[in-house]
């Protein structure tokens, strides 16, 4: 072991010493490697250190936000029209799956929906941050729900998500007003952007849940959990939790909204009922109706255009955007007028033959044999286009106009629903603006009787009737009756609000009231088909041409094609002493007036009454 | 042998192991940590690690008190009984993950590969002592160590550990580099592995392999599967910012979101929680470990401890940089622990001896010519 030990003891100095020198090189290579260590070290947690810590808050805390129950929407009863139910949607979070092809290829299976559809919606959120979740599937049914409930743990990445969904009780029923709620977009979230919205949130995008969408919503509340890596809850750090939408009470009855949706079923056209002293509206609906349901989760191209393409123009509120001539409604309009500047007095007789001829030309009475001798009162109550022609020459189109607006025609009503029009009352200066031409005295006659350039709401005409019999006032019609928060707090209450009063003196407006009672009263009345046995109710016929053409002067209505039909109107109130409800039907193509609308609108006033009378009957 | 000098006592290098207690405890202090939420069962693993490190420093009083050149002539036994292990491994180990690294000794499992680095290191330097290196080595006269490094290298990548198995190429490369190689030769074996890479990358990586290194090019490509390591790494330590989190309060150690982290990810945790300043410290720590080790080197008086030293402190070096680096995101996720820091009985004993035989190294610097 010894010798061993010597023969290792013999150096060679010269290539120790040589070997001692590349330590030194060695050195420097230790040297430069852990000096690039420390460089990453630098650039990681000093020079991206803000980064970096973001994502690992992100990867730990998973704020979730909590919808909050919308508000419900009831009627003047406090009857629930809409509320909300649970709806499951199935999300995705791609951060927690490992494996993500081998979860979306269970899924697809689950959701017997080809893996393709599920990988499209996922590109559709390519530039969403992955630990972001997203909805894949919305309004999933309980079975699938069990299903993947059931099956989590092999689902990772895929999460349930509950939402408050809208649930429309009843269907429907006055589905213009109360509207639809859809996805936000791009544009509202930035003009949202202080208003603590998120992408995929619901809002109201149209009618009472658009235009009360802030007292509806409610405030969302928000979890945080902290996750493992598996997106687990590994516990709750902090909760706020949401609180839910005002709930809002309309002025509409469902008794009366379901009657007159009833009544117009199978039509296109508009009811307006309103309470003639306040301006409630107690039913307003267009038909068709849209179709709510459709609109849940986000409603189909295909639904959608099938809306967009009717004929009958569901997507259109026709109470407030649909615009008709008014017809012999607006007769009301130039009688007053006619009294008010001593045109006639209620004595003045007029003869009807049938016709009037002025210029080169004839201009006929709906009744071709002519009324004979007619006065105010009958003039109305029988509807005599030659009496009024020749009154409304004597005014002129624009002492016509100003009554017409004075009545709240060619300005909209203010009600609370966004796009209303305004409707039409020519005057001699609109017409040299819009056509630069001057106007033809000719055209003053067709005015007076509610054709022309006249267009019209079945909205104003409700609401001009109200204001013919409650006296004089122009009521501003309104939907809101209240709005109560969640704790039961009235924070909004409805209030009658007046336009102003309308021309003409009460003794004029009662003459006018009368003559209206006696439309649906006596014989020869033109609205018979709306008298009731024990209400007595007043109201005007009217009958608009859809074109000025003769072609189809002597045929058949049934023979005219649709499109070309008159629009049928029919506004009436009732009780005639002291007028409650003031009801305005318009049937689009419906024919003449009397016989299309008059039934519809009693049914609404039979029910109003009905309704009244079990009421008073309930009291002790 | 035992011949006790009074003079070993005096030249017992209480700084080189003062500087191993302090990455010990820093080791152990953060695997307390990292293994805190941990779901495991039984011993927790910072107390495993301590015993492990109670037993590396009997270790080392045993080794330093030996003289280490008696390594000289159990070179050779050593190497055959390390090859036989990962042989041995191979046929009957215990697979974890797909790989057979581990053989139970019923108390203990052993992972060959670990004490194999080691067996290589003292190899290659008994076979360098005897050459004359004078003049740098030709191409034939590297047949010998080319083959001693070889074959645990081949039995290394089939079970399969692509990072150890590099390791002893590291351990070969340097060595060999540090014993002067003749330019034409460096010339012809740096052309020949330039030229195998393709061949290694289509034939002989598992396809796992390949995949950690395209992921490693191009982390975002794929930061779900196997990208996902590497990401969550450099998120923990990137978080730490200047401070870090606090000790037990790193999120992406507590909440799972590492992997491996009392194991190869050990410094990523470290780092969360103690920031850019506590790696400084450790990192400080390794270097001046290495640069002492280095000067083990230079201050022995025999070729033989010159190049045993070097080697071990090589493969310390090399296993650290590789480690650090891949947490930090700087090479591809390879199975690589950081000495002393990571958990993990067989790197930690390996190690240790490497001390040991350092420590005896340096004890034995002024009796060489006795």
């Amino acid at each position: 072991m010894s010798r061993f030990l010597t023969s290792i003891h013999k150096i060679d100095e010269a290539e120790l010493n040589t070997l001692k020198r590349r330590v030194d090189i060695a050195t420097a290579v230790a040297i430069f490697f852990i000096a690039l260590l420390i460089v990453r070290l630098w650039y990681l947690q000093i020079h991206r250190g803000d980064d970096y810590s973001q994502l690992s808050e992100n990867n730990r805390i998973r704020a979730q936000n909590l919808n909050a129950p919308r508000g419900n929407i009831l009627d003047r009863q406090g009857r629930i029209i809409v509320t909300n139910r649970p709806c499951f949607n199935i999300v995705w979070v791609r951060e927690d799956a490992p494996n993500p092809d081998e979860v979306l290829k269970k899924l697809s299976r689950i959701l017997n929906e080809d893996i393709s559809v599920i990988l499209e919606r996922i590109r559709s959120y390519a530039d969403h941050p992955r630990y972001m979740p997203f909805r894949l599937k919305e309004d999933i049914d309980w079975r699938t729900l069990v299903y993947i409930e059931n099956h989590r743990l092999d689902l990772p990445g895929i999460r349930i998500e509950v939402l408050p969904n809208r649930d429309y009780l009843h269907g429907d029923l006055a589905s213009h007003l109360i509207g639809y709620l859809g996805e936000i977009n791009e544009n509202e979230l930035k003009k949202l952007s202080d208003t603590n919205y998120d992408l995929g949130d619901q809002l109201g995008k149209m009618g009472i849940e658009k235009i009360y969408e802030k007292y509806l919503r409610g405030e969302k509340g928000r979890k945080y959990v902290e996750v493992d890596v598996h997106g687990l809850e590994q516990k709750q750090i902090n909760t706020r939790k949401p609180l839910p939408g005002d709930d809002l009470q309309l002025t509409i009855d469902i008794d009366l909204q379901e009657t007159a949706e009833k009544a117009m079923a199978g039509k296109a056209g508009a009811v307006v009922a309103m309470n003639v002293n306040t301006g409630e509206l107690l039913a307003l609906t267009s038909t068709p109706p849209m179709h709510l349901q459709e609109f849940i989760g986000g409603i189909s191209t295909k639904a959608w255009n099938s809306m967009l393409n009717n004929p009958l123009h569901p997507l259109i509120n026709k109470a407030i955007q649909g615009q008709y001539p008014p017809g012999s409604t607006y007769k009301i309009v130039t009688a007053l007028a006619a009294l008010n500047e001593e045109v006639v007095t209620p004595d003045t007789i007029i003869y009807c033959s049938g016709s009037y001829s002025f210029g080169n030309r004839k201009y006929g009475c709906w009744k071709k044999h002519g009324h004979g001798p007619v006065n105010l009162r009958r003039a109305l109550k029988e509807s005599c286009d030659v009496y009024f022609y020749q009154v409304g020459q004597k005014l002129g189109v624009d002492t016509l106009a100003r009554y017409a607006q004075s009545m709240g025609l060619g300005k909209t009503t203010g009600i609370e629903l966004e796009n209303e029009k305004s409707g039409l009352t020519p005057t001699d200066a609109w017409k040299r603006q819009r056509y630069k031409e001057a106007w033809q005295e000719g055209e003053t006659l067709s005015v007076s009787i509610g054709q022309g350039f006249n267009l019209t709401t079945p909205l104003q005409i409700c609401r001009m009737t109200a204001a013919t019999v409650n006296g004089g006032q122009l009521i501003r019609p309104q939907l809101l009756e209240a709005i109560t928060d969640p704790d039961g707090k009235k924070i909004l209450m409805f209030e009658p609000v007046s336009d102003g009063k309308i021309l003409g003196t009460p003794e004029q407006l009662d003459l006018i009231r009368d003559a209206l009672t006696a439309v649906v009263n006596e014989q020869h009345g033109t609205g018979r088909v709306a008298h009731l046995k024990n209400i007595s109710v007043g109201g005007k016929t009217g009958t608009a041409q859809v074109i000025h053409l003769s072609t189809y002067k002597d045929v058949d209505e049934k023979d005219i094609p649709y499109k070309y039909r008159d629009h049928a109107w029919f506004t009436c109130f009732a009780p005639t002493e002291n007028p409650e409800i003031a009801v305005t039907v318009l049937i689009e193509h419906g024919g003449h007036g009397g016989s299309a609308a008059g039934p519809v609108a009693k049914q609404i006033l039979e029910r109003y009454f009905a309704q009244k009378d079990a009421a008073e009957n309930a009291k002790p | 042998m035992f011949r006790f000098d009074r003079r070993l006592l005096l030249n017992f290098d209480w700084v080189f192991l003062l500087t191993v207690v302090l990455i010990a405890i820093m080791g152990l202090t953060n695997l307390y940590s990292a293994s805190h939420s941990g779901r495991m069962l039984g011993t927790p693993v910072y107390m495993k690690q301590l015993y492990f490190f109670l037993i590396g420093f009997g270790l080392v009083l045993a080794i330093v008190s030996v003289d280490y050149k008696v390594l000289l002539s159990w070179n050779y036994p050593l190497y055959t009984a390390a090859c036989l292990l990962l042989l041995f491994s191979l046929l009957f180990g215990k697979s974890v993950a797909n790989t057979q690294r581990w053989i139970n000794f019923g108390f203990f499992y052993l992972q060959p590969s670990e004490p194999a680095k080691l067996a290589l290191v003292i190899t290659l330097a008994s076979y360098y002592y005897r050459k004359d290196t004078g003049k740098g080595f030709s191409l034939r006269e590297l047949t010998v160590p080319m083959l001693l490094t070889g074959i645990p290298f081949l039995l290394i990548l089939k079970q399969p550990d692509l990072g150890t198995a590099l390791m002893l190429l590291f351990i070969f490369v340097s060595m060999t580099l540090f014993v002067k190689l003749r330019w034409q030769t460096l010339a012809i074996l740096t052309g020949t592995c330039l030229s195998a890479i393709p061949i290694g990358w289509k034939f002989f990586l598992k396809p796992y392999q390949r995949q950690r290194i395209e992921t490693f090019m191009n982390p975002e490509g794929d930061p779900l599967n196997t990208g996902y390591h590497i990401m969550q790494s450099k998120i923990a330590v990137g978080s730490g910012m200047k401070f870090g989190k606090g000790f037990m309060h790193g999120t992406q150690g507590q909440l799972d979101f590492l992997p491996e982290r009392h194991t190869d990810f050990a410094f990523s945790v470290w780092a969360e929680e103690w920031g850019f300043v506590g790696s400084l410290v450790l990192l400080g720590c390794y270097f001046f470990m290495i640069l002492w080790g280095l000067n083990i080197a230079v201050s022995s008086r025999d070729k033989f401890g010159v190049l045993l030293a070097f080697g071990i402190v090589s493969l310390i070096f090399w296993q650290a940089f590789i480690n650090l680096a891949m947490v930090m995101g700087l090479l591809p996720v390879v199975g690589m622990p950081l000495p002393l820091f990571s958990y993990g009985g067989s790197s930690l004993m390996t190690t240790m001896i490497g001390i040991g035989i350092l420590m005896n190294i340096r004890m034995r610097r002024y009796m060489a010519s006795s």
